[in-house]
């Protein structure tokens, strides 16, 4: 009896098309639109989508990291909000060279008080982030007054001039800090041990103690990663708009999240990436973009995005529960026992 | 000899066309002229496009408004007259073809039934000019109107119609469409002073003046009522934190009666967002509070927040309190028919859409159009509530 | 009745009562000292109205439907499933079609509503019990999938129930879902104003309380939230069991939409927004823990009234609403923690 060929051609091609879904699903609506949205494929629509996204592929790159390690912030929508109203509302005083590395310390702040309370206090990061977040929108409303803050000086509009400038098709100067920023992240959670360990802690966290990493200094890393980025989509989107709003990151909580978890990033740590993540909200900004072209409303754009996630999760959860099911199970036994004429089961 | 002829031909060819051009331009612009859209009606059997009559006074701008106490009318100076003592930039000359034909994309601010009624109005006036009408919502998401307005300058419409999602967010989006040389119209909220030199025109309700003529109706009713009262405490329910309706629906009425009705004084303001529920919380702990020198309420939203209102009120036990609210939705009628809400203001959405591209199109027209054009005001009470049904949405 | 779930050595694995007492107890400790802050501000003047039976009556009737809505999500946190994100969506659908259902007649309308809140928890039933789904984000992306259904079907628009229900009785009756004053219903006088989502939210924390202490489901749920693989090893159908707790959190959504849309006289989309958060946020505050299987519904009540008792001593001190967020933060993130530490001292660490 020769023991069977486990790996056939089928068990070879599914898990390099379930690897790499994020990237084809990229592709198969990028080639949608391009055959059939009106306008959309030319160098000023691409430019449009690339500053679309610039905001909330910022802040996924952080978000991703903390979901890597296990964790969730909720907290990062209202930290994209602190971080424009600081920016801005500091600039006449100070300029933005104090302005703009101010909100970014403060949104890192947030992230370092999240990561204490995570791994000092031991409460539960859905609960601590669902906190920081409630305190951060009273903080804002507090500091503000309910008042959106705007600048209309010369310098504002220079600056915001010059941050939406087109310095070549599909990158202006704040296309470029994001990119730049998901590149950077990218190599160091790839290629770096430092990046690496964020893995281990989010997979599995007892490994990773008997592996000598830290676990609680990675996972307040990560949140304060994530306060960072997302502090810097808010502010460098903010001074684009040359003002900040109270509801400026109310939308991307929930958007980031959904992009993060299509890109493939668990919920239970330990997998994903940060270009996957970048990806899936490019793919999400390619389909919202070519819903608005057809002329659809918004019903059409949150239908096919929550139909995208749904799947998603429906196939990566159906995927585990097929795993689950044959774990343990001896498939050439199985095979035996079907060759003998007994019934499986 | 050949390239001379050749020439002689595009150029023969080039004066037929614009020859032919300017004549169909001329045909076209007559046809625009005969177009009536006076006689169009809104879903509420009020005419569709009415200007306001009132003549807006401008008094001369103070030294520094925001220097005055809050309810000192000109402190809102430059919200309120946002757009009168502009300095136009970069405007692009009318075409003066006529508006049959063109093109024109509408951005609104956000899905509400208010929206779904004020596009409707907009598409009944563009239908009757024929123009390509594309109607765009951003979903109350800043960067998603920021890709629409981008997404309109791609598609080089002939004029972007554009209600900003926020005032202090406006000058940015004005400016981007002026510089790419796209006539702009802007309309509904009333954006910061700065937006208004890179628009043609705004045209909207007059917000401020609408809830300063409410704010003296209820005025009157809480004296009527509480005649020997030395002073009346009233409490101002907000709208959400932002727009100009925020400043407008609290600070509008307050500074109104600083003058108008001294010995109504405010005990209290909150924006509670527009949950029934949270509405009636805190309307209801406001009642507890101050029990019963709260004697009027003034809701910058006569549908949720009114409703929610009123429950507090029905708990309480209380039917002396004058409510006021700013809107116009079926809720609001239905609670002034009831007569529990005392006076609501008359806004009507499709009319606001309507006599945006109303002015759109007379500016292709070769129509002059005033810089600020106001929908009518008008004061809904339980006497003439019934000439306003059916509600717009 | 028998104790059947024992640890080898004998101890009951339901928490001692002792326990429970304490967990019951701590929650409703700490509103008496709400209580205990309110009568001072109140004694010292800076405050007044606190101390009545009206305002009292009012703090529960303005919790009423966040109530109704936390117990059903409290089995999904007990079940050990952290929480159900499809709520606000649900509760806006089953209100939208209760309306548009009225034509029908009242009780049509209502069954039909409930039915629709059951599909919903059937699929997250199915999708998180039997296919092991992120709870957290299943119900994410069911509550994108509902809410483009109701705009895609609704068109954005909202409707009223006057216009449609088939005679102005049916759209009264579903007025006073919310508006029934049940003392007065039952012949008392209108003085006291018990309307019918407080002896909804009451009957519903009685009888989940019951359910969760009292039942065999209730002892399999808390086993099931305590370890999901030790449950199924000691042949506890955790599918079902899992699956149960996301259909009656789907049904008091329903109940909770009904309510809201009877409130707002209108069927909308935006109904029910932010209902998801704030009934997890009370249900933690009750004393239950995400990771599953501690706390009770009374504990919960508790929590609810809590959250009442804040808001209500915020107001009347008059801090703007949207200040009074950074208090409510505080005190969520402290409560919490301060429950996290106990257990952990007692022994019972979770996380």
């Amino acid at each position: 009896m020769t023991t069977p060929n486990l790996k056939s051609n089928r068990s070879q091609v599914l898990p390099w098309i379930d690897r790499n879904r994020i990237f084809l699903l990229f592709f198969v609506i990028l080639a949608f639109m391009t055959a059939f949205a009106p306008r959309f494929f030319n160098p000023f629509n691409l430019t449009t989508i690339m500053s679309t996204t610039a905001m909330n592929a910022c802040v996924a790159i952080g978000f991703s990291i903390v979901m890597i390690s296990g964790q969730l912030d909720l907290s990062i929508g209202t930290v994209i909000t602190l971080a424009g109203i600081i920016g801005l509302g500091l600039q006449p005083r100070f300029g933005y060279a104090v302005s703009v590395p101010v909100a970014i310390v403060a949104g890192c702040l947030v992230g370092l008080v999240n990561g204490l309370l995570v791994t000092k206090a031991k409460i539960n990061s859905f609960i601590v982030t669902l906190g920081t977040m409630t305190i951060l929108q009273g903080v804002v409303y507090q500091s503000t007054g309910g008042n959106s803050i705007a600048l209309s000086t010369p310098v504002a509009f220079s600056t915001a001039d010059f941050l939406g400038k087109k310095l070549m098709p599909l990158v202006t100067p704040r296309i470029l800090v994001t990119l730049a920023l998901v590149a950077v992240f990218e190599l160091v959670m790839r290629k770096t041990r430092f990046g690496r360990n964020f893995y281990m802690v989010g997979g599995n966290r007892n490994t990773a103690w008997l592996a000598g990493i830290g676990s609680d200094a990675y996972i307040i890393g990560a949140f304060m990663l994530s306060g960072l980025t997302a502090a810097v989509g808010g502010v460098f989107f903010a001074m684009e708009s040359a003002a900040a709003t109270q509801n400026l990151g109310t939308n991307s909580l929930m958007y980031v999240m959904s992009a993060t978890i299509i890109g493939g990033t668990a919920m239970s740590g330990g997998k994903g990436g940060v270009f996957r993540s970048f990806v899936a909200i490019l793919t999400l900004e390619i389909l919202y973009d070519g819903v608005i072209l057809f002329g659809l409303g918004n019903e059409v754009k949150i239908f096919l995005a929550g139909l995208i996630l749904a799947l998603v999760v429906l196939y990566e959860a159906y995927a585990v529960y097929k795993h689950d099911k044959v774990v343990g199970q001896r498939p050439y036994l199985l095979k035996e026992l079907a060759e003998a004429g007994v019934k499986k089961g | 000899m050949k390239r001379l002829l050749l020439l002689f031909a595009v150029l023969a060819l080039v004066a037929g066309t614009t020859f032919g051009q300017s004549a169909a331009a001329k045909k076209n612009l007559e046809d625009s002229l005969k177009v009536d859209v006076s006689v169009l009606k809104a879903a509420d059997n009020q005419p569709l496009i009415v200007l306001s009559t009132e003549k807006k006074v401008i008094p001369a701008r103070p030294a520094n408004p925001e220097a005055l106490p809050e309810t000192d009318p000109l402190h809102w100076y430059d919200m309120e007259y946002a757009g009168w003592n502009t300095k136009k930039v970069n405007q692009p000359k009318s075409p003066g073809d006529g508006a049959i034909g063109k093109k024109i994309i509408f951005i609104v601010h956000g899905d509400h039934p208010w929206t779904t009624a004020c596009i409707l109005g907009a598409k009944k006036v563009a239908d009757a000019y024929k123009i390509q009408f594309k109607a765009l919502s951003p979903n109350w998401d800043l960067a998603v109107q920021n890709q629409m307005i981008d997404q309109a300058i791609n598609e080089r419409p002939d004029a972007i119609l554009l209600i900003p999602l926020d005032a202090k967010t406006a000058p940015q989006q004005a400016r981007k469409i002026n510089e790419a040389g796209i006539p702009l119209f802007l309309f509904n909220t009333l954006p910061s002073a700065e937006a208004m030199n890179y628009c043609i025109a705004w045209t909207g309700p007059d917000d401020f003046g609408q809830q300063r003529k409410l704010a003296r109706v209820w005025a009157d009713e809480m004296k009527k009522r509480n005649a020997d009262a030395k002073s009346i405490g009233v409490a101002y329910v907000q709208h959400a934190p932002g727009g100009s309706p925020y400043y407008a629906r609290c600070w509008g009425p307050m500074s109104e009666l600083s003058g108008y009705a001294p010995s109504v004084n405010t005990l209290i303001k909150d924006a509670p967002g527009f949950d029934a529920d949270k509405a009636s919380q805190v309307v209801g702990d406001w009642l507890t509070r101050f029990g019963p020198d709260l004697k009027g309420i003034f809701a910058a939203d006569d549908s949720a927040q009114a409703i929610g209102i009123f429950e507090a009120l029905k708990k309480a036990g209380r039917n002396d309190v004058v409510v006021v609210a700013a809107g116009n939705s079926r809720q609001g009628m239905d609670l002034v028919k009831q007569g529990k809400l005392f006076a609501i203001t008359y806004q009507t959405a499709e009319g606001d859409g309507a006599l945006a591209v109303k002015t759109a199109s007379d500016w292709f027209n070769g129509k002059p159009v005033p810089p600020v054009s106001y929908i009518p005001q008008k004061i809904i009470t339980k006497a003439n509530v019934d000439q306003f049904y059916p509600a717009q949405w | 009745m028998e104790d059947k779930l024992k640890t080898t050595d004998g101890r009951s694995l339901r928490s001692g009562s002792f326990m429970r007492f304490m967990i019951v107890v701590g929650i409703y400790f700490a509103a008496a000292l709400f209580i205990l802050l309110g009568a001072v501000l109140q004694a010292t003047g800076v405050i007044r109205g606190f101390l009545s039976v009206q305002n009292f009556i009012n703090i529960i009737d303005t919790v009423s439907m966040l109530g109704i809505v936390a117990v059903g999500m409290a089995f999904v946190t007990y079940s050990g499933n952290m929480a159900d994100m499809s709520v606000p969506t649900t509760m806006a659908l089953t209100g939208i079609v209760a309306v548009q259902m009225l034509q029908y007649g009242f009780w049509p309308a209502i069954g039909i509503a409930i039915v629709t809140g059951l599909i919903i928890g059937m699929i997250n039933a199915i999708v998180i019990g039997r296919f092991r789904a992120n709870p957290i984000i299943w119900t994410l992306a069911v509550n994108y999938v509902t809410m483009g259904v109701i705009r895609l079907v609704w068109v954005n628009k909202q409707i009223y129930p006057d216009t449609v229900a088939s005679t102005a009785g049916v759209s009264q009756s579903f007025d006073s879902i919310y508006r029934l004053n049940v003392v007065q219903h039952i012949g008392g006088n209108d003085l006291l104003n018990i309307r019918l989502p407080m002896l909804m939210m009451l009957i519903l924390v009685v009888i989940g309380q019951f359910v969760l202490s009292r039942t065999s489901f209730g002892g399999q749920l808390k086993m099931t939230g305590a370890s999901f693989r030790a449950a199924k090893f000691t042949g506890v159908h955790v599918e079902s069991v899992i699956g149960l707790a996301f259909v009656v959190c789907a049904f008091t959504a329903t109940l909770g939409g009904l309510a809201v849309t009877s409130l707002s006289r209108v069927g909308a989309w935006y109904n029910g927004a932010g209902y998801d958060f704030r009934a997890v946020t009370a249900v933690v505050i009750g004393g239950m823990t995400l990771a599953g299987g501690r706390g009770s519904i009374v504990g919960v009540l508790g929590g609810v009234l809590i959250i009442g008792l804040i808001n209500n001593i915020m107001t009347l001190l008059g801090i703007p609403t949207l200040s009074q967020d950074i208090i409510r933060g505080a005190i969520f993130i402290i409560v919490v923690g301060i429950n996290a530490k106990s257990l952990r001292s007692l022994g019972r660490d979770d996380t």
